[in-house]
């Protein structure tokens, strides 16, 4: 039978090697020994050991030398240093370089149980966490598939049959009867676009964003955004002012993910505004940053709402009629700036409106973008 | 007139064909429809079509995908217009609405996001057979 545990002992004095061997070994541990650092490198890539008793005093590579190739080769793998000058800078040291523990020369045999113990389950621990991170990465990977499929299918089906009743049945349905399978569809509409920004949210990972992180001029942001936002602006008849900076910097980022950011701000403000109100989106640079505010004249955010506003599923109570939205947009946003290295802050007045103001560092070494002169629209 | 245009839906969810087969069919289309891979696949090799409508995720993964790189390996096959319409948007691209999306899985496809509302769908399919015919006219 395979013995569960190894355990790997490098060491050039025989007599440690022995005593280890003889403390430790038994049905359900091996014990490996090598009396140099390459041959014990060379068993830490053949045997797999879950855990490694290192002398730092070696002929040929130095204990130390070994501790580093081992932190390279196999990050987790335990190794517990044996001092054999017993001074406790050099352990300090091996133990900032990643060793897990010491044993100061010479030990008793329960000494070293002890310590074996406790390196074994943290072992134990280490290998624990790594796999749940590996599962929560895989889980959150997937889930977007999952949902998207599962959720989505059905959903996408009954608008789908809804759509086309509604358009062959155009001529026969009266009034409030196209109006019933209007208030379907939205309803419908909305339960799809929730299970969207659930995606957005489980599925973005900040540091997969910024490997694909250029120069990104706002003012192209905000036109993309404007884009988007206009229809239900002029719905509800709001004027969306733009004042953008001329000359702006640009800053470093995913175009995408920031005029997704704009554009929940842009939907967030125009959803809060009183009818006949007006928007504006100031684009500025201050010191090494840009500035990019969204001020509403609406019904503004109640003071103890504030701190939780940029939090999961959080939505402001003070809501105008017909206002819908899950309190994800913001969360969604909040995650995207801070992957930017910016911040995402807000200021409030009941009655007034709001103002949200994302800062973003400006590009490293870029010179002004272009240039954008005062637009107003 | 014309022949009517013949078309071909491969999707796995019954219940989403029949909301668009309806659309099509009304619009003047004659409709075929396959709900698996294996049949579409068979449908295809045996009968013409002027356009396929595809669906990505079927079964257990990204099947629709074979079908589509299956198609572009074949001479023949390789000039059918394909319309993509699928509910995995968000792992393609994030999109702006209204964009036409060009997956190029074939000379001439688009995709479209599932719900596709009716108008939308028989733009597409039109702009799709005009595409084609017009790619198919500069070949000859």
């Amino acid at each position: 039978m395979q013995p569960k545990t190894t355990i790997l002992v490098i060491d050039d004095e025989e007599v440690v090697l022995d005593s280890c061997t003889q403390v430790l070994a038994g049905p359900q541990c091996r014990v490996l020994t090598a009396s140099n650092g390459a041959d014990g490198l060379r068993l830490v890539q053949e045997a797999q050991p879950d855990l490694v008793f290192l002398d730092l005093k070696m002929p040929g590579l130095s204990g130390f030398e070994v501790l580093d190739r081992i932190r390279t080769l196999q990050p987790l793998l335990v190794v517990i240093v044996i001092t054999g000058y017993a001074t406790v800078s050099s352990a300090v040291e091996a133990m900032k370089k990643g060793a897990f523990d010491f044993l100061p020369k010479p030990f008793t045999p329960e000494e070293l149980r002890l310590i074996t113990r406790r390196g074994l389950e943290h072992h134990r621990l280490v290998q624990e966490a790594a796999r749940l991170r590996r599962e929560k990465e895989m889980l959150r990977e997937n889930f977007a598939a999952i949902v998207s499929h599962e959720l989505k299918s059905p959903l996408a089906a009954i608008q789908q049959n809804l759509y086309a009743l509604t358009a062959q049945l155009e001529d026969k349905l009266t009034e409030p009867q196209k109006e019933l399978c209007q208030r379907l569809k939205m309803r419908l509409d909305d339960l799809l676009k929730l299970i969207h920004s659930w995606l957005r949210i489980m599925s973005v990972d900040p540091d997969k964003l910024k490997e694909t992180f250029k120069p990104v001029s706002l003012a192209g942001v905000v036109a993309k955004a404007l884009e988007s936002v206009q229809p239900h602006a002029t719905r509800k008849a709001i004027t969306i002012e733009t004042v953008v900076a001329p000359e702006l910097p640009t800053v470093q980022g995913d175009e995408g993910s920031l005029t997704e950011v704009l554009v929940n701000l842009l939907n967030n403000a125009v959803k809060y505004s009183y009818p006949n109100s007006q928007v504006t989106v100031t684009v500025q640079p201050q010191n090494s940053h840009v500035l990019m505010a969204v001020q509403d004249r609406g019904v503004g955010i109640a003071p103890e709402d504030l701190p939780h506003l940029f939090q999961d599923f959080v939505r402001g109570r003070a809501q105008p009629e017909g206002a819908g939205g899950y309190g994800l947009g913001l969360a969604i946003s909040r995650r995207i700036v801070e992957a930017h290295g910016g911040t995402i802050a807000v200021e409030s007045q009941p009655g007034k409106g709001s103002t949200f103001t994302v800062r973003l560092p400006v590009a490293p070494a870029t010179s002004a973008s272009g240039s954008n002169p005062q637009t107003q629209v | 007139m014309s022949e009517p245009k013949r078309l071909l839906i491969i999707d796995d969810d019954p219940d989403f064909v029949a909301g668009i087969k309806s659309v099509l069919v009304n619009a003047k289309y004659q409709v075929d429809t396959a709900y698996n891979p294996k049949d579409g696949w068979q449908a295809l090799k045996t009968k013409d079509y002027d356009l396929l409508l595809l669906d990505i995720m079927m079964g257990r993964g990204a099947e629709g995908i074979m079908i589509a790189r299956k198609l572009n390996k074949d001479p023949k096959l390789r000039e059918l217009p394909v319309l993509i319409i699928t509910g995995i948007r968000e792992q393609i691209a994030f999109l702006f609405p209204g964009q036409a999306v060009h997956p190029h899985f074939v000379p001439v496809d688009e995709l479209v996001e599932k719900p596709v509302e009716p108008k939308l769908l028989l733009d597409k399919v039109e702009a799709l057979l005009k595409a084609a015919a017009a790619r198919k006219a500069q070949k000859s």
